[in-house]
């Protein structure tokens, strides 16, 4: 997949302005980015549920819109809104699903059948969707978007609103899928997850791409390995050399690349609710996109 | 998680895919059969009575003390039988691709997830209009017989009533998907409604004839789009054909190719924002 100079904009709103990236494939890439920062629009660009405004994309070589038909039949989605069919069963939202994706009612209702059992589902096969939990419905999703064995799989995140024992079952699951030579697009606000399942991300602000690579690299080349967080400080510290100290609000970060010097300045400090840490991706995030709110 | 069940390697063996019209088609259509079928009673009772309701009301009772000579060369009973079968087809599928359509659109977001596939927009909503057809054949062969058991005088041509009721359920399914792709609120079409279906309903010919009073009535009447369906549901109880009843055949099928075309570019536009 490739995108260049690719824009889509709402009336005034530049939704996606100007992006360039390239995936390989088998590669996971995931998406990351404050609220209103382009990810769904750029998914929906590449989908072809939608039409660019400017640049270049194409997936699997093909050009979305004039030849959605062909990109979408090797693509799975999970929408960041739930859209199952409320109107049926577990079981039969699969199924249908599974003949618009051009299964025979054979392989549908086998491959159905197998990514309920896949996804723990077997026992809620014949619930209607609006008596599923929102991890069930998650679920669901995910083995609706794998019944065409798709080669690409787009994920508009995929664990927002579930617990962490969900969580960690839909990692497993998507790990599971890339060793299997699945494609993977990920946009998340976690950067656990970001960084449990991506090769590389990409983060985004305001229809921009403005920082790429691989999540441990990006941690390595943008911050010092350590992190003392606090809050409430009344005073802070004098500055000590080694240390870097950032405030925001009532909240303040020491960096450094010696442990022993924050672990010292954290026996001195006051407060217990401070906490000593290597610095993750979340700390990247928040010193390229800022720590205001964005809309 | 059970990952026992499926063997590694499984998940994403690829599948033989059909993306041909036919099988896409059949999807969507298939979808909406399924669903009505789960609720079949429900679904299918009210309207299947109310338009009994109607024909007894006017046609047994008042017909029979005001109007024992019947129109148009018909028992009135027959008269009105053939009328309210258009109508019936008309009205299931209108509210389908009205309430029924902007629920999936705008609640439920289906075709958003329809978007996700490999379906093309025409596909998704041609399939819609295609079960909302299927509906109108089915509804009106109902009428039909029932009417037939209280009375009315269907001839042998009345055989193609299930090809009338399949167009002009088209043809009304494509006129609400249009008006669906104007609606903001689901209470708009209470206007479309009651401001267009009911007089169509009343005042295209289905309880007394429309034609013969004034001649610029006599041309309005005639483009309204459910006066062809009757027109030549009338024709098939009467046995005759005039070329009333051919332009009555292009009226319909031209109605029913415009608000295609229309209901699939405004569908689009709207799916694709
Ligand atoms: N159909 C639309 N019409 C008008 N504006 C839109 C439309 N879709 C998105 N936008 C705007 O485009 C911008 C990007 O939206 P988008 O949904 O892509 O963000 P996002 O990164 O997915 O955000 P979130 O993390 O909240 O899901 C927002 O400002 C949004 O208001
Ligand atoms: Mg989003």
């Amino acid at each position: 997949m490739l995108a260049r100079g690719l824009a889509k904009h709402f009336r005034d709103v530049r939704a996606v302005d100007g992006v360039d990236f390239a995936v390989a494939p088998n590669e996971c890439v995931g998406f990351l980015g404050p609220n209103g920062a382009g990810k769904t629009t750029l998914m929906r660009l590449i989908y072809s549920a939608l039409r660019k405004t400017a640049g270049e994309l194409s997936v699997f070589g093909l050009t979305p819109m004039q030849q959605r038909k062909q990109i979408n039949a090797g693509v799975g989605v999970v929408f960041q809104e739930n859209n199952l069919d409320e109107d049926l069963n577990a079981a039969e939202c699969l199924l249908i699903h599974a003949l618009y994706c051009g299964l025979s009612f054979r392989t549908a209702r086998r491959r159905a059948a197998e990514l309920l059992e896949w996804m723990a589902l077997s026992p809620k096969a014949r619930s209607t969707i609006r008596t599923l939990s929102g991890g069930m419905v998650r679920r669901l999703m995910i083995a609706r978007a794998l019944l065409h064995s798709p080669r690409l799989l787009i994920l508009d995140e995929p664990t927002t609103g579930l617990d962490p024992q969900v969580r960690h079952t839909i990692w497993a699951a998507l790990r599971e899928l890339k060793r299997q030579g699945m494609t993977i697009l990920l946009t998340t606000h976690y950067m656990e997850e970001a960084q449990q399942l991506s090769d590389r991300v990409l983060i985004m602000d305001r229809g921009r791409i403005i920082l790429s690579g691989p999540p441990n690299e990006l941690i390595g080349q943008h911050l010092e390995r350590y992190v003392l967080q606090a809050s409430g400080l009344t005073e802070v510290p004098a500055a000590t050399d080694g240390i870097r100290h950032e405030r925001a609000g009532d909240a303040d970060c020491f960096y450094s690349n010696a442990e022993p010097l924050l672990q010292a300045l954290y026996d001195r400090l006051p407060t217990r609710s401070a906490v000593l840490r290597h610095a993750n991706l979340e700390d990247v995030f928040l010193k390229f996109t800022g720590r205001g709110l964005h809309e | 998680m059970n990952e026992s069940s499926v063997p590694p390697g499984e998940l994403c063996a690829p599948l033989p895919l059909r993306t041909g019209r036919c099988w896409s088609l059949f999807g969507v259509w298939y979808r909406h059969v399924r669903v009505y079928r789960k609720t079949l009673l429900a679904n299918a009772t009210p309207p299947v009575l109310e338009s009994l309701y109607f024909f007894a009301a006017v046609a047994i009772g008042l017909g029979s003390y005001l109007l024992k000579t019947g129109f148009d060369g018909l028992p009135y009973v027959t008269y009105v039988a053939s009328g309210v079968l258009a109508g019936s087809a008309m009205m299931c599928a209108v509210f389908e691709t009205t309430y029924g359509t902007f629920v999936r659109l705008v609640y439920q977001r289906s075709y958003d997830a329809m978007l996700g596939t490999h379906l093309r927009i025409s596909e998704m909503f041609v399939g819609e209009m295609l079960f909302c057809a299927t509906k109108g054949a089915v509804f009106s062969t109902i009428v039909l017989l029932i009417t037939t058991l209280c009375g009315a005088r269907p001839t042998i041509w009345c055989l193609l009533v299930p090809l009338i009721g399949f167009v002009t359920g088209y043809l009304w399914a494509a006129v609400g998907l249009v008006v669906t792709s104007y609606v903001k609120t689901i209470n708009n079409f209470s206007f479309f409604t009651t401001g267009i279906i009911t007089p169509v309903f009343y005042f295209s010919g289905t309880f007394f004839p429309v034609r013969g009073h004034y001649a610029w009535l006599d041309v309005v009447a005639m483009l309204v789009p459910l006066t062809p369906s009757i027109e030549l549901s009338r024709a098939l109880f009467k046995a005759s054909f005039t070329p009333v009843t051919g332009i009555a055949l292009v009226l319909l099928l031209g109605y029913t190719a415009l608000f295609h075309w229309l209901a699939l570019r405004r569908m689009t536009a709207r799916v694709l924002r």
